[in-house]
């Protein structure tokens, strides 16, 4: 079991062809990830990795019936690769592309609004269920299939937050890197939700982080969800100086001043279990005698 | 990227909005110049071109450029050039610059103008909503920033439709919150489309007009403005590089932005090299935890050619505060031995005197530890986070 992806995922890759992707992709593949096809403008009707290319995204799902995308097109092709893959009715899309404009994820999120088609990223690790699929560029070997769901919007800290699973003794159901971008797809909430309807995850570990309010959104679904698994919480960020210097000046005044100690005393009061350290997470999961 | 007041005026005349006349002096001839150019009678405004709120209230260190803020209000020609004089080369320190300051080399003249009534107006990203949003606020009592701490039900926060921009029926909530006449009514109305049409056409962050004022005609124009600019969307804006004012960053920071790394500093003693912010912030948050501090970050996100990273690490090395670095890896896209070819390169070149603690983790780290193990550098391995954070400090204190 797993979320969104696992191993009857089929799936097809978007910008397969650069250097960095075939990187990864051949990785994946080598992981057991069902990866079915690439699409690449120009160069339908080759093949790569051993894996035929197409043209667009629709031919590509004719062929092959993939229900997901993994893109890894330059940043200024993201915005189309996005909306090709929704209007071919595809389920899922990880992009790890980054460094894309925040005007094209304004518009990317209107495409999305109102359609089925959901959107990790970007900037984004991506989502790997162990001993199932690798759809992102996950060093693979950290993790182990087990109960514990991760979701983070920071990318080294989702490693950071695997390697505490482990020192629990502990696998992994599903781990996803929501990305960390202004704006980005899948929240806080659309993944614990996942999460909490998932059998086969037990608890999860959450990493928030200073700026937005996405933790706060997510304090406040907690609190009036019917199912709560524990989740266990840390928020990176506490240092006052960081809003003046690594935030989003807009944050503060189109939401308020929110400092991850606010952040951190909603999650609380909701029930999630948070933590001051990220290497105590280990500690806290131990204690759920999962 | 952040732009200076004058060139955010230009952009949003451009796309019609009311500004005072003004323009541009290097020299105190050449304030008195443009003075004379932008209206033949007084008073003007001279507007020192530092990229800060609060100039208004912030003082000048030398005591040459008198005691007066940085917008000054001037009636004679005489009196332009002599206080062009004294705040041109001179430092000015608003609570948003920190006590060093910036130093003032360009002034802003412009044509005074009176108004009645002030407001704030800004557009900004929701970015749980994913929406551009208008924020308004009537700043009689308290500044912005005031009101957006203590009373932020007080800020009008509209969401904008991508495709329609700012409505009728916006504009007419806005003006009914601002107490806005009548008349005043299609001018705001220009006014609020120009702020939607500057913040998309130019890929912006953040725009605020803090204040844009109510003229005697009912007009509305922009007093000041600021705008923030998306970096990642450079490439589809030629027009924007050479709005850039390099003497605006620290140089070790714009160092950094060279390689296509983010680079920070802080007031501590341990210099940290990490890909990820998020990981950077937790280990800021540990060694703060421990009772000492980071003395500057480095963020080698997306490295992936060993010179930049070598060229990085020197910029750290080279940090005078630095008293010892932790370097924390966690791989997946960024490779170890990448960063420890980096390490190497960069010690060959600068030497390392100082206790050097490094974590690997993900991909390559075997190998990236066998090359420094083979190198020879007298570093100590840790092997997670919290492990590599009490080594570097235990190291520092023992050197003390």
């Amino acid at each position: 079991m797993s979320v969104l992806a696992g191993k009857n995922t089929k799936v097809l890759v978007q910008g397969m062809t650069g250097t960095q992707a075939s990187f990864h992709v051949r990785r994946s593949l080598d992981y057991g990830t069902d990866i079915v096809a690439g699409v690449t403008p120009g160069k339908g009707g080759t093949t790569h990795l051993g894996l035929p290319v197409f043209n667009t995204v629709k031919e590509a799902v004719a062929a092959t019936d993939a229900t997901a995308s993994l893109i890894f097109v330059p940043a200024r092709s993201v915005k189309s690769a996005v909306a090709e893959a929704a209007g071919a009715g595809l389920e899922l899309v990880v992009c790890i592309s980054d460094k894309i404009p925040v005007r094209d994820m304004l518009e990317v999120r209107n495409i999305l609004k109102n359609g089925k088609t959901r959107l990790i990223g970007p900037n984004t690790p991506g989502l790997i269920t162990p001993g199932e699929a690798r759809l992102g560029i996950f060093p693979e070997n950290i993790h182990t299939p087990g109960q514990v769901g991760v979701v983070s919007r920071s990318s080294t800290l989702t490693y950071e937050a695997v390697l505490e699973t482990r020192r629990a003794g502990l696998g992994q159901s599903t781990v996803i890197g929501l990305g960390d971008d202004l704006v980005i797809g899948m929240n806080f909430v659309d993944v614990l939700s996942e999460f909490m309807n998932d059998d086969n995850t037990k608890a999860v570990v959450m990493i928030g982080q200073m700026g937005g309010n996405f933790e706060e959104l997510c304090a406040e679904w907690y609190a009036a969800s019917p199912v709560k698994k524990p989740v266990v919480c840390f928020v990176a960020g506490n240092s006052q100086a960081f809003s003046a210097t690594v935030g989003y000046a807009g944050d503060i005044i189109t939401r308020g001043r929110i400092t991850a100690e606010d952040k951190k005393k909603k999650l609380a009061a909701a029930g999630i279990i948070v933590v001051e350290q990220v290497n105590r997470i280990h500690e806290e999961l131990q204690k759920l005698r999962l | 990227m952040n732009i200076h007041e004058y060139q955010a005026k230009r952009i949003l005349s451009g796309n019609g909005i009311k500004i005072p006349k003004g323009k541009i002096a290097y020299t105190a001839d050449e304030a008195r110049r443009a003075a004379k150019a932008v209206t033949a009678r007084g008073p003007w405004m001279l507007k020192a071109q530092i990229q800060s709120g609060a100039r208004g209230s912030g003082r000048f260190l030398e005591a040459k450029a008198g005691s007066r803020s940085g917008i000054r209000m001037v009636s004679s020609l005489r009196d332009l050039g002599t206080e062009a004089e004294a705040m041109l080369g001179s430092t000015l320190v608003t609570r948003q610059t920190g006590p060093r300051g910036k130093q003032v080399s360009r002034l802003y003249v412009e044509a005074y103008t009176k108004v009645g009534f002030t407001f704030y107006a800004g557009m900004a990203i929701d970015r749980v909503q994913a929406a551009v949003t208008l924020l308004l606020a009537n700043t009689r009592d308290d500044d912005i920033n005031t009101i957006a701490e203590s009373a932020p039900g007080q800020i009008l926060r509209l969401p904008i439709d991508l495709v329609t921009g700012p409505t009728h029926a916006q504009t007419g909530r806005a003006a009914e919150f601002l107490k806005l006449q009548p008349r005043s009514y299609d001018s705001f109305y220009a006014f609020l489309r120009g702020l939607f049409k500057t913040f998309m056409a130019n890929d912006a962050l953040m725009i605020e007009i803090n204040p844009a004022g109510v003229m005697k005609n009912g007009d509305i124009i922009a007093l000041d403005a600021k705008i923030s600019l998306d970096d990642k969307a450079l490439f589809r804006h030629p027009e924007h590089e050479r709005l850039k004012d390099d003497d605006e960053t620290p140089p070790r920071e714009l160092k950094a932005a060279k390689y296509g790394f983010t680079y920070h500093e802080f007031g501590g003693s341990i210099g940290c090299i990490v890909n990820g912010e998020g990981l950077a912030m937790a280990m800021t948050d540990m060694v703060r935890d421990s009772g000492s501090g980071v003395a500057c970050w480095l963020n080698v996100k997306g490295g992936v050619d060993r010179d930049k990273v070598a060229a990085g690490i020197k910029i750290i090395v080279t940090n005078p505060r630095v008293e010892g670095i932790v370097i924390n890896i966690l791989g997946g896209f960024v490779r170890c031995d990448l960063i420890a070819d980096g390490i190497i390169d960069a010690a060959a070149e600068v030497g390392m005197n100082i206790p050097l603690v490094v974590r690997f983790e993900g991909t390559n780290r075997d190998e990236a530890e066998s090359i420094l193990q083979r190198a020879g550098l007298p570093l100590v391995m840790a092997h997670n986070t919290d492990d590599a954070v009490n080594k570097i400090l235990q190291a520092v204190r023992e050197g003390e």
